[in-house]
């Protein structure tokens, strides 16, 4: 496994104000109010990927209604959203399931640190929420033509496969399966930057988490609380 | 202004390709590839605010049916959208009208040097496009609450606007419905990030303009 002391994905950062209006830390804030007031059933955390996902209509058929709370943002990487889970956004909450997809930000890293850094953030998740079960999305190929870094994703999702099991409550997802074509392109129907999905991809990647979600919700005994407004 | 200092927001750059997977360029060939193809009668040129507008359905709700065309390129600054525009991008298509949205992205520029860009950019598409008028729409005020990059986009459309004033084939549009509340706040409703437009932002945002653009289609084109 590796060194998580020496890993700089797995070092929690919170993102600069560089260009001077504050966003990154007004979407955190906004998602630290979100937990003392709501109760989610699900929690999606991650960068862009997961952000985006909640503004197209999939968002709205699959995950609303299984009480799904997006603490997305976009440019994230390993190192944010850890510090961003350490900070208050899992304060007051206790979801059954947690999606994590994070990682393609990740330009500064190698590989295996990248899978350190996802690891290390399944592990909070676990400390910090014992009952919840982890599902983290494999990292997406990227680029209309084969390039580094779809092997470096790939690499990362070759890790997780090997290392999530080892994490009881952590079961790693590929969702990527069908976005390369046979001549190794990428089209912009399913990723319109060759790197975020279009409404057409969001639906194809998000019926099989769908589908795994509704199964460890049923798996998972109700546990009673206050009623859910 | 000096003339001896270039301004780096109207000097046409491409984007490198620091991350490794080439996608700015494959865009952008996407785009001169597109304008071998396609006769559009509306270009949309600009950075994410144009990208993500042809995700959405009020795209194919409003824009389709013009003939519309979109080059959006998330991230894109005057310079970035200057560079694609003068290496293919214009080449053998004549839309009437070209939609250009774009300065938000301009960091460590001053106001001043966004516009002297956007103008820059005025400047190719008239050179490429005779024929062509080109609609500026105004930069958006970002973030949740005041900052000084709302004051600078406000500044930069002040200056577009002054600039275009006495030239025929360019006017300027402000798209801003009022997304920043009495109490100085932009809500999460309509800049999912306090940037970007969420469908009921583009909502607010593409009717006005919408109108705006069918009714200078309907007019015939001005010499």
């Amino acid at each position: 496994m590796s060194g998580d002391d020496l890993n700089p994905a797995a070092v929690p950062q919170p993102v600069e104000d560089v260009h001077g209006d504050g966003r990154w830390m007004s979407q955190h804030t906004r998602f630290v109010q979100e937990c003392k007031d709501a109760e989610p059933d699900v929690l999606f955390v991650g960068d862009s990927m997961v952000q985006l996902m909640q503004q197209f209509e999939v968002w709205r058929e699959l995950f609303s209604p299984l009480h799904a709370l997006n603490f997305g943002i976009g440019g994230d990487t390993t190192c944010n959203v850890l510090w961003r889970l350490q900070n208050g956004e899992l304060e007051n909450i206790r979801p059954k399931v947690v999606v994590l997809w994070v990682g393609t930000n990740n330009y500064e890293h190698t590989a295996e640190q990248v899978a350190g850094g996802i690891l290390a953030t399944a592990q909070l998740l676990t400390s910090r929420l014992p009952k919840a079960k982890i599902v983290v999305l494999g990292l997406l190929p990227r680029g209309e033509r084969p390039n580094p870094l779809r092997e470096k994703n790939a690499a990362v999702n070759g890790y997780l496969r090997s290392w999530l099991p080892r994490l009881g409550q952590a079961q790693y997802l590929d969702v990527s399966r069908e976005f390369v074509h046979s001549d190794g392109t990428i089209i912009q129907q399913d990723m319109f930057d060759f790197l975020h999905l279009t409404s057409t991809g969001y639906r194809a990647m998000a019926k099989p988490l769908s589908d795994l979600l509704l199964q460890i919700l049923e798996e998972t005994p109700e546990e009673r609380r206050a009623s859910l407004v | 202004m000096s003339a001896e200092d270039p301004n780096p927001a109207a000097t046409p750059t491409p984007c490198e390709d620091t991350q490794g997977d080439g996608r700015w360029m494959s865009l952008h060939n996407r785009f001169v590839s597109d304008s071998k193809d396609k006769e559009p009668d509306v270009l949309f040129v600009g950075d994410s605010l144009v990208q993500l507008m042809h995700q959405f359905g009020i795209w194919r709700q409003l824009f389709s049916p013009l003939h519309a065309l979109n080059f959006g390129v998330g991230g894109d600054a005057t310079q970035h959208v200057l560079w694609r525009l003068s290496n293919g991008e214009l080449d053998n298509i004549s839309p009437k009208v070209v939609v250009l949205w774009v300065g938000t992205n301009n960091h460590g520029h001053t106001a001043e040097q966004i516009c002297g860009g956007i103008m820059a950019i005025v400047q190719v598409i008239k050179n490429k496009l005779p024929h062509a008028r080109t609609l500026i729409l105004g930069v958006l005020p970002r973030g949740k609450s005041p900052n000084p990059l709302r004051e600078r986009n406000a500044k930069v459309n002040q200056l577009v606007q002054e600039a275009i004033s006495s030239l025929p084939h360019a006017s300027f549009l402000n798209v801003d419905p009022g997304f920043v509340h009495s109490n100085g706040s932009i809500s999460h409703q309509d800049m999912y990030d306090y940037l970007h437009l969420t469908p009921q932002g583009y909502q607010v945002v593409c009717e006005p303009l919408h109108a705006h653009l069918k009714s200078m289609l309907d007019k015939p084109a001005e010499n």
